[in-house]
């Protein structure tokens, strides 16, 4: 499975990403600058790679499939909404849209504070760390996993989607929240804008790479993949897994936060249908096809899909759905770890002993 | 002239002399037909005297009567020097021989206050003896307008001949309406009593203006008759309330447990999530729809029938989905439970996309046949509706049919053995493979079932399985793997927790809430409500 020698294609992937993000502010100016939207794009590229690398963290390092890793990422685009329309109406005085909808005079009394970033980000954080720590204790204490647990993260999902569709709860309802203006006091929507947004994206998409791989690679990482691969034993050696699962599911909650946070800014808005199950089981597909259990694999997949979902949504949005449903059965049926199975040409017949002896290994209650 | 003055005079005179000797039991119809062309107080009598043959006449009478009340609203009476005449036909208005006008006929002039009085009693024959039924409601409707001028026992006669269903609980109502705003009151008093007995909200609307009513005050009778009622219709509609929300749970419920005993029977023998299941549902949804379609060409007679034809249709049809997928995609990932989600997703995703290109994104029309249009009131404002009940029994059946294949065939004892151990069961000789296929098969088939209940109740467009997937995991998961009891009493749980929650708090809520409490159930019973014993794996 995972050979924990196999450090270079991380490094590599990372050097890449440095460079991107240096070449961007670098060539703005030069005949070879990019355009807005093509900076744009790379961006928010980079805020769904890091969310892929979240989910692979717990899904490929750990066996733990959560279909509800939206809630997270729309966790932490509503507290970066609320920081902006805030700060927005601070500096500018700008009314929120959703609050003339409401027809209310001023901000919910919730809403207090978070003109100032740190103070969000502590909001977000907590919260995020709550909900993950509250709901990923009550599920793993009473061992529920595998494809229960799955249901209901995705159950979670679609429950808080509900929850955001309601006009009343303050958060802007069905409509969302969207007119943002100014960012840390920059006016928003500029190129040089564009272009720092695509640059922060791409940077702490390496940090982060650079963090989960040195989580994976460490001793605990070793843990991990042991839970990952059987449980039980693990436990009956001493080791107690819960806390250990508790540790890397509220870890991964806080990478999907701060890629809500990072892809907010980008596209300008943020509305429930964030918190669709769609979603969130769109990035299990990222990192199916990518090749869960690599990092590199989950940024390439999110890259991957998205970059052909953004061409062929202004080319053919018709067949986008046929395309998707498409590669993911290629994925499952024929390339079992995704795009890492096609870098190394290993084609595997679905029921072919080779494939067959690999899932009696592989096979996990 | 000076004859006909005289005449008119002596007609005056003898009407002003027989006046309170009319009786509506012995019509006099001279001195009726007299007064009619009488001044306006003679006519004002007369149109009492014809309000009242309306009323509690004879036939005989109101036979006479009823044309000489239209005759003076139309100005087609002549009165003459020998009485008077119908225009129509020529009559005498007497005798109702035909006769030629004597002298210059003149058609008596309702005045302001005697023609409301007129077609009063014009409404009220035409009520009682019209053979149209439009004539009848027009006449309803005259009479609705002066509820307290209705003479009484003239609603209730009607109302004992009126053939019409629908046009006799009108007239019931206004007969109610009526008597509740009679000037006697213990007549008042019987008619609170009468609306008591059949509660609804409307009744209470109705009881509830009486307190503001001056009587109320001065008359205690009165007043306790009201507060009783008042009482009476209030425990009338609780019952009622509770009723409709049991109904409701109850055929929410049925639903909820169509679409998760597939779910559950394929979780339980393959431990395979069928994200694909809300669109298997869809597509039975949408071939009830082609089966109509196609009936409605082939066989317009048996139109009404499609939703019991397309049962064998929409099973097979998903049945078969059910297999090619089984047999194509998941048979390859059974060690790969989480992959087959996937798998199943992006199956979903086809089908919803699929079924978009071809048939759009609108709403499919549905016929409503006879079966499932209407209902029963029942008590207070529960409706015992036939749409409901419908996809209530079909659950029932489902569940009989479920339960007979899983417990009395062959297949169904394969099922249960590959379920309890698939090693153990394939080492004895059982066809695993083909146990699976079938089943899966079964349990796509009962989606499309599920999907046909639905037709009735439920829009039918590409996105409508999606509304479902969610809650039916939840009653899987509640219920534990693949038990039908365990499915069952999730199902009605779920169903009956989420309608008693969603008046008081609103949908999502109830949502929410029942999410907590599985998850806080799934602490308790981590299996599910009706686990297998065994090794916990």
């Amino acid at each position: 499975m995972i050979r924990l020698g196999r450090i270079g294609p991380i490094v590599h992937l990372t050097a890449l990403i440095l460079m991107v993000a240096l070449a961007l502010p670098a060539l703005s100016g030069t005949p070879l600058e990019i355009s807005r939207y093509l900076a744009n794009a790379i961006g928010q590229l980079a805020a769904f790679a890091v969310l892929a690398i979240s989910l692979d963290l717990i899904w490929g390092y750990l066996g733990i499939l959560s279909l509800g890793h939206g809630l997270f990422f729309a966790l932490g685009g509503y507290v970066m909404a609320m920081y902006l329309l805030k700060h927005s109406f601070v500096v500018t005085g700008t009314v929120p849209d959703f609050l003339q909808f409401m027809g209310w005079k001023d901000f919910p009394f919730y809403w207090a504070g978070f003109d100032f970033f740190p103070y969000a980000l502590a909001v977000a954080t907590a919260v995020t760390l709550l909900i993950s720590g509250i709901f990923g204790y009550v599920s793993f204490r009473s061992r529920v996993g595998g494809v229960y647990f799955a249901i209901i993260t995705q159950a979670l999902v679609y429950v808080a989607m509900l929850l955001m569709f309601r006009n009343d709860t303050g958060f802007g309802g069905n409509n969302g929240m969207t007119g943002f203006s100014v960012l840390f006091g920059w006016q928003m929507g500029t190129s040089s804008m564009i272009t720092a947004l695509a640059v922060a994206s791409l940077v702490v998409l390496a940090l982060v790479l650079l963090l989960c791989r040195q989580l994976v690679r460490s001793r605990f990482g070793a843990l991990m993949l042991a839970t990952r691969d059987d449980e039980t034993r693990l436990r009956t050696l001493g080791y107690e897994t819960l806390r250990l699962k508790l540790l890397v599911w509220c870890l991964s909650a806080l990478i999907a936060m701060v890629a809500g946070m990072l892809y907010v800014p980008q596209v300008g808005i943020i509305n429930p249908r964030v918190l669709s199950p769609e979603l969130s089981l769109e990035i299990a597909v990222w990192v199916a096809i990518g090749g869960r259990g690599h990092l590199v694999g989950a940024v390439i997949g999110a890259l991957l899909v998205n970059a052909v979902k953004f061409w062929l949504s202004s080319a053919a949005p018709e067949i986008w759905p046929f395309i998707l449903s498409g590669l993911i059965v290629l994925v499952v049926l024929v390339f079992p770890n995704g795009l890492m199975d096609l870098a190394k040409f290993r084609l595997t017949r679905p029921m072919g002993p080779k494939r067959m002896a690999e899932e009696m290994e592989e096979a996990r209650p | 002239m000076k004859l006909a003055r005289l005449t008119a005079a002596a007609g005056l005179l003898a009407g002003l002399l027989f006046a309170p000797g009319l009786r509506a039991d012995t019509l006099d119809r001279a001195g009726l037909v007299q007064e009619l062309c009488g001044d306006a107080g003679a006519m004002g009598r007369a149109g009492a005297a014809l309000v009242a043959t309306a009323a509690s006449g004879s036939a005989q009478d109101r036979a006479f009567a009823a044309p000489l009340a239209r005759a003076v609203i139309d100005r087609k009476l002549g009165c003459d020097d020998a009485g008077a005449v119908l225009d129509e036909g020529g009559l005498d208005a007497v005798s109702r021989t035909p006769r030629a006008a004597a002298g210059t006929p003149r058609s008596p002039l309702l005045s302001l206050k005697n023609r409301p009085v007129f077609e009063l009693a014009d409404a009220a024959f035409a009520l009682r003896g019209a053979p149209d039924i439009a004539q009848r409601a027009a006449a309803l409707k005259t009479l609705e307008r002066r509820p307290a001028q209705i003479p009484e026992g003239l609603l209730d006669t009607a109302a004992a001949a009126e053939s019409d269903a629908g046009l006799k609980e009108q007239i019931d109502t206004l007969a109610q309406t009526a008597a509740l705003n009679a000037s006697d009151p213990a007549a008042r008093i019987r008619a609170i009593g009468r609306v008591a007995e059949t509660p609804s909200r409307r009744a209470l609307t109705r009881i509830a203006a009486l307190a503001s009513d001056p009587v109320y005050a001065a008359n205690p009778e009165f007043r306790r008759a009201v507060d009783a009622a008042t009482a009476r219709i209030e425990r009338g509609i609780a019952l009622g309330d509770t009723l409709a929300t049991l109904y409701n749970g109850l055929s929410f419920a049925s639903i909820l447990f169509m679409a998760a005993i597939g779910l559950a029977i394929i979780f339980g023998l393959m431990g395979v999530i069928n994200l694909a299941q809300g669109e298997l549902i869809m597509i039975g949804a949408y071939v009830t729809w082609l089966v109509q379609q196609g009936l409605r060409v082939a066989a317009p007679a048996l139109l009404d029938w499609y939703l019991v034809l397309a049962i064998p249709v929409a099973f097979l049809a998903t049945a078969a989905i059910g297999i090619a997928l089984e047999a194509l995609l998941l048979r390859h990932l059974y060690k790969r439970p989480l992959m087959s989600l996937l798998a199943t997703w992006a199956v979903s995703l086809f089908l919803v996309n699929l079924v978009r290109v071809i048939f759009g994104t609108q709403n499919m029309q549905f016929e409503t046949p006879f079966y499932v249009s209407g209902g029963v009131p029942v008590i207070g404002d529960f409706i015992f509706t036939w749409n409901r009940m419908f996809a209530i029994a079909f659950a029932v059946v489902t569940l009989a049919l479920t339960w007979g294949v899983v417990r009395r065939t062959p297949l169904g004892l394969n099922i249960r053995a590959v379920t309890q151990n698939r090693d153990m069961a394939a080492c004895i000789g059982i066809p695993t493979r083909r146990v699976d296929m079938m089943a899966f098969g079964f349990g796509s088939g009962l989606a499309g079932l599920a999907g046909l209940a639905l037709s009735p109740i439920y829009s039918v467009n590409p996105q409508m399985g999606q509304n479902f997937i969610i809650d039916s995991f939840m009653v899987v998961v509640l219920g534990g793997v693949g038990t039908i009891a365990g499915t069952v009493v999730a199902a009605l749980g779920i169903g009956q927790i989420n309608v008693l929650i969603e008046p008081l708090w609103g949908a999502v809520a109830a949502k929410v809430i029942v999410l907590l409490m599985i998850i806080g159930f799934l602490q308790w019973r981590p299996e599910g409500l009706f686990a297998v014993k065994g090794r916990r794996k």
